[in-house]
């Protein structure tokens, strides 16, 4: 136990202090950093580029900053984003790419090339038509537009061989971070929800290279111990949403006696559920991946699979009920909200909806309901 | 002096309230004080409850309401959801739903034929739909929040309070009153405000008769009144309608010496 | 005798048809589509396929008062309220399939176009799962350049001819490429009349009050690619220029004194309150966004140009395109202020205001002032703040003669 724990401790100082890693990793790698926002990013490309990718999904601040660009219905992640952006937090960076999943993230995108241009902003549109030729042929080129850009603003240059091995790499991450959740499910308790989300977090602010064997030694450790008595017997679920944040949030979820033994979170699980498969050149399976990545609320997905997968992920994993995470004021998850609770109502499968905010003075309303799931469970 | 005794205290943010039952679940004791949690409120609470019952100590205690987690001295703390719906079912045996609006949070709760819970939803951030917007509303008109059932009798119907914002709701009704419309009509609106917003709520979960209305916003005959009209449901009141947690905590204690 | 109609009598017998039809060419084995206000609608026009449009038709509930009812329904769903209005409005809709508005019926197919939002994608994904109908998704990428790309284009135009051969697949007929030129031709004379419209507003005084703008948008989003549509506009563009050869302004009981563009939506349940609040003050809308939103004009036959137009409204656009075209629209039509509309439900549109705000102000030096609002919800607007920041405007635009 004591081997997980150190393992654990290191990633979550990690996560838990994004800055300093991202620095620290910086100095390490030699590298330029690029910050990637949420959802979808080519971080293939970064990487191939010889850059190091950082993820930036918000954090705490709450100031007023971004009060100039946005009224107050404005979803909290992207508040702290832009909030730290006029901080001063992201001058680490070498240039931002900024996605256009949603209408919100369209105009940060416009909000930033105006407040912020030092961060050198590169957006990227990803196709809604996914599947098609069109849309594929659009992507390819979209990927290709936002590679040279990087490069120039960089000042670096990618090859066929430098993409390939980093989607190869990208694939290995992913493939390692969904044998590390199915691990925690097969020793439920035995790491605490939190753990679980700054262990996959960790990812986002230090290179991969060095991230993998982390989770690998970590994963290997998991199976190899035995859920103490104390911490066998809590309530096996799942969490759906964008980010299982706030820290106290998933706290509540252990105190109350939840543990959580799969995700579809957009900041975890469906950042590695998809991998690549192996056809074409490094954009190509950069395209077919998103075209076979199913059931996110940001990707149109005409048979809306995202209920039914969720339905088979608890099955899979034993978990008992779903516990839906609504980051206030995120619209593709709230359009989706209605359909994937019909799916667990035809599934009898017990859930609880709570909605939240990245930053929350009080928990104590989520903590009754929290609690109370596990008291009617 | 009871055989064996159960406690339940509800600890809010501004009151707490002890009850006190014994074996047959008959109440022997029950005090409330206006004081919530961090502050003597629970204790005092608690001494006269002791005092009314004849005891000196309980064998069980669930503590409920926001404060529970930090009242150490109980067993067991457990949600005032859970506890409403226990200490209603057992009052109400005929009980499928309970809307329960107090100061901070509306819930609407669906019961188990035990008692336990089997789905519910709460409001959300916004202060609509809850006791505070009342505050807020009898501060503007100017009365105290007792009075303002009374005050919705002499209405007309017709005052519309549309606003979910409780600031825009608050000007609305300035600008409602210097309109020319009656301090009785707007209370009237206000009321039937809430009353859309908490059916709205219950739609989530679903209304199935019968329906008990609980928490200190039921003692309040026109908000009650204003819910049936927009449900269609007949709402069952309770004596004591802001006792039930504390009420069902108690129950949920009895349960612990089982 | 149809000549001596007003464009007034054409507009409301035109929609009254619009409606009446909708209601019937399903039993006459016709298909019906819903979609979104500036769609490709040349394709189901040239297909024979009936589209109707719920953005209208939740607007018309709007501006009944009758939203909250179907609001509600949609909130007991599951829907939150800090979503788009009228996809709480359709969403009910949907289901209860009856309104004081006039009725639609449910769709065959659904025609949906992002190059409004990505919030249609998620309301009309929706929809086709719920009622189980093909959805044809035209996505238009954002323009985070100034421009069109080549890229969006070629996938724009690759999007429409892969739903002509979806649309083939659905009806069991070949795609009439005759008819199909037809349609491009007068839907671009119908965009050029609409605009042409619009800009007699320019005369000082303006001939037109912008909330008949509002009014006249309902027949550019369903009647484009027909010859009663753009009849009606032109008919309507030489009312306007005899009007302003005569030097009239926009109300006979009272002078316009100051011109504003209202920037974003109608508040449809409050559309009478606005107008009469700006009135009030003698302030003519004389213009907004919406003009432009459907000058939808290319050559016949050259499909890289209709896929630009469809994905070069201004709300697709980037910042720097929208504050150019305020600027632009301040000196074309005189302008005094602006009023903007931060519109509970339209996201893409609230979060540039402010910045826009900002650079139209430092270039044009004209006020403007934002009050909060929506589309269709009545919750969300309050009479007062709009009538303090209206006054508040007059007298910064009092301040600026």
């Amino acid at each position: 136990m004591n081997g997980i724990n150190d393992k654990i401790n290191e990633l979550k100082a990690i996560s838990q202090n994004p800055g300093q890693s991202v620095a620290q990793a910086i100095k390490d790698t030699g590298k330029k950093a690029v910050g990637c926002f949420p959802i979808y990013t080519p971080d293939e490309v970064v990487y191939a580029l010889g850059l190091l990718p950082v993820g930036m999904w918000g954090g705490p601040s709450k100031g007023n900053k971004s009060s100039k660009y946005l009224q107050t219905f404005c979803c909290s992640i992207m508040k702290a984003n832009t909030e730290q952006a006029l901080g001063g937090d992201y001058d680490m960076l070498s240039a931002v790419i900024v996605t256009s999943f949603c209408d919100t993230l369209k105009c940060i995108i416009e909000d930033w090339k105006i407040a912020v241009p030092h961060l050198n902003i590169v957006p990227i549109v990803y196709p809604q038509n996914r599947k098609s030729n069109s849309g594929k042929t659009y992507f390819k080129a979209e990927l290709k537009r936002v590679a040279d850009e990087l490069a120039e603003i960089t000042d670096t240059s990618y090859t066929d061989e430098s993409l390939a091995a980093a989607v190869d790499l990208y694939d290995e991450y992913r493939r390692t971070l969904q044998d590390f959740v199915k691990s925690v499910a097969e020793k439920p308790g035995l790491i605490t929800p939190l753990e679980r989300h700054h262990v996959v977090k960790a990812g986002y602010f230090i290179d991969k290279k060095d991230y993998v064997p982390k989770v690998k030694a970590l994963t290997e450790d998991i199976r190899a111990a035995e859920v103490p008595s104390d911490r066998q017997g809590l309530n096996p679920i799942v969490i759906s949403g964008i980010i299982g944040e706030p820290d106290g949030l998933l706290e509540v979820f252990d105190e109350c006696g939840f543990t959580v033994v799969g995700d579809d979170l957009a900041q975890e699980s469906r950042q590695f559920r998809t991998i690549a498969p192996n056809v074409g050149d490094g954009f190509d399976r950069m395209v077919e991946r998103i075209a076979m990545q199913d059931g996110c609320a940001f990707l149109y997905d005409e048979e809306k699979r995202r209920g039914r997968m969720i339905v088979d992920l608890a099955k899979e994993t034993g978990a008992v009920g779903v516990i839906f995470n609504q980051l206030k004021f995120c619209d593709p998850e709230e359009f989706d909200w209605p359909l994937v609770k019909k799916e667990f109502n035809a599934a009898e499968l017990p859930y609880l909806y709570i909605e939240t905010e990245q930053q929350m003075d009080s928990l104590e309303q989520v903590r009754t309901s929290i609690q109370t799931f596990g008291e009617l469970l | 002096m009871p055989e064996r005794a159960y406690m339940g205290i509800d600890i809010g943010s501004s009151s707490s309230k002890a009850v006190i039952i014994d074996r047959d679940a008959a109440i022997r004791g029950e005090h409330i004080i206006n004081l919530g949690t961090g502050s003597r409120g629970p204790a005092d609470a608690i001494a006269k409850a002791f005092e009314q019952a004849g005891i000196t100590k309980v064998d069980r205690t669930v503590a409920t309401g926001y404060g529970r987690i930090l009242f150490k001295e109980a067993d067991k703390q457990i949600t005032e959801i859970s506890c409403h719906a226990r200490g209603v079912k057992q009052l109400v045996p005929t009980a499928e739903t309970v809307v329960d609006i107090g100061g901070q949070d509306a819930k609407v709760i669906r019961v188990k034929p035990d008692g336990r819970v089997e789905n519910f939803v709460m409001n959300d951030k916004c202060a609509a739909g809850t006791g505070r917007f009342l505050e807020v509303m009898s501060r503007v008109l100017g009365v105290g929040i007792d009075q303002l059932s009374e005050l919705a009798d002499k209405g007309k119907p017709g005052v519309n309070i549309s606003s979910t914002c409780t600031v825009f709701a608050e000007s609305e009704v300035i600008s409602q009153l210097s309109s020319g419309s009656s301090i009785e009509d707007v209370a009237l609106g206000a009321h039937r405000s809430i009353a859309e917003r908490i059916v709205g709520l219950a739609g989530r979960v679903g209304i199935e008769d019968d329906v008990v209305m609980t928490g200190g916003v039921a003692l309040n005959d026109s908000v009650v009144q204003a819910v049936e009209d927009v449900s269609g449901h007949k709402i069952t009141r309770l004596k004591d309608p802001q006792g039930m947690g504390a009420f069902g905590a108690a129950l949920y204690a009895r349960d612990l010496d089982n | 005798m149809s000549e001596q109609k007003t464009s007034k009598e054409l507009l409301n017998e035109l929609l009254e048809t619009h409606y009446d039809n909708a209601m019937k060419v399903q039993s006459e084995g016709k298909l019906l589509a819903w979609c979104t206000s500036i769609s490709p609608q040349e394709l189901l026009e040239t297909m024979d396929i009936y589209a109707v449009y719920p953005e209208n038709h939740a607007a018309a509930i709007g501006a009944r008062k009758q939203a909250p009812d179907f609001i509600n329904y949609s909130e007991s769903n599951g829907y939150s309220s800090d979503l788009c209005s009228y996809a709480r409005v359709n969403l009910a809709y949907m289901d209860i399939l009856q309104s004081e508005a006039g009725n639609i019926p449910r769709p065959d197919l659904i025609f949906c176009c992002s190059n409004i939002c990505n919030t249609v994608l998620k309301w009309y994904e929706n929809i086709s799962k719920e009622l189980n109908i093909p959805l044809i998704v035209f996505d238009t990428p954002f323009n985070h350049q100034y421009e069109v790309n080549d890229q969006c284009t070629q996938y724009i135009k690759g999007q429409l001819l892969e739903a002509i051969g979806k649309l083939e697949q659905i009806t069991g007929r070949k795609f009439d490429h005759d008819r199909f030129r037809e349609v491009m031709k007068i839907s671009s004379e119908t965009s050029k009349w609409w605009k042409k419209a619009s800009l007699e507003a320019a005369a000082k005084p303006s001939p037109l009050n912008g909330f008949e703008l509002f009014n006249y948008m309902a027949a550019i989003v369903c009647a484009r690619g027909t010859v009663a549509g753009r009849d009606l506009y032109k008919l309507w563009y030489e009312e306007l220029r005899d009007k302003a050869a005569k030097g009239l302004g926009p109300w006979k009981d009272e002078d316009e004194k100051y011109r504003v563009m209202w920037d974003g939506i109608a508040c449809w349940p409050y559309l009478g309150l606005t107008y009469k609040t700006l009135k009030k003050y003698g302030i003519n809308m004389v213009t907004s966004t919406y003009p432009d939103s459907w000058y939808i004009v290319y050559d016949v036959d050259d499909l890289d140009g209709m896929a630009r137009c469809y994905s070069s409204n201004y709300v697709n656009r980037n910042l720097s395109f929208g504050a150019d075209n305020i600027v632009d629209i301040v000196n074309k039509f005189s302008l005094d202020g602006i009023v903007f509309h931060s519109n509970r439900s339209c996201k893409l549109m609230d979060f540039r205001q402010f910045e826009i705000q900002r650079q139209v102000e430092a270039r044009t030096g004209v006020p403007s002032i934002i009050f909060d609002g929506d589309q269709t919800d009545p919750r969300a607007f309050n009479p007062s703040q709009f009538e303090n920041r209206i006054q508040a405007l007059v007298e910064m635009m009092e301040s600026r003669r």
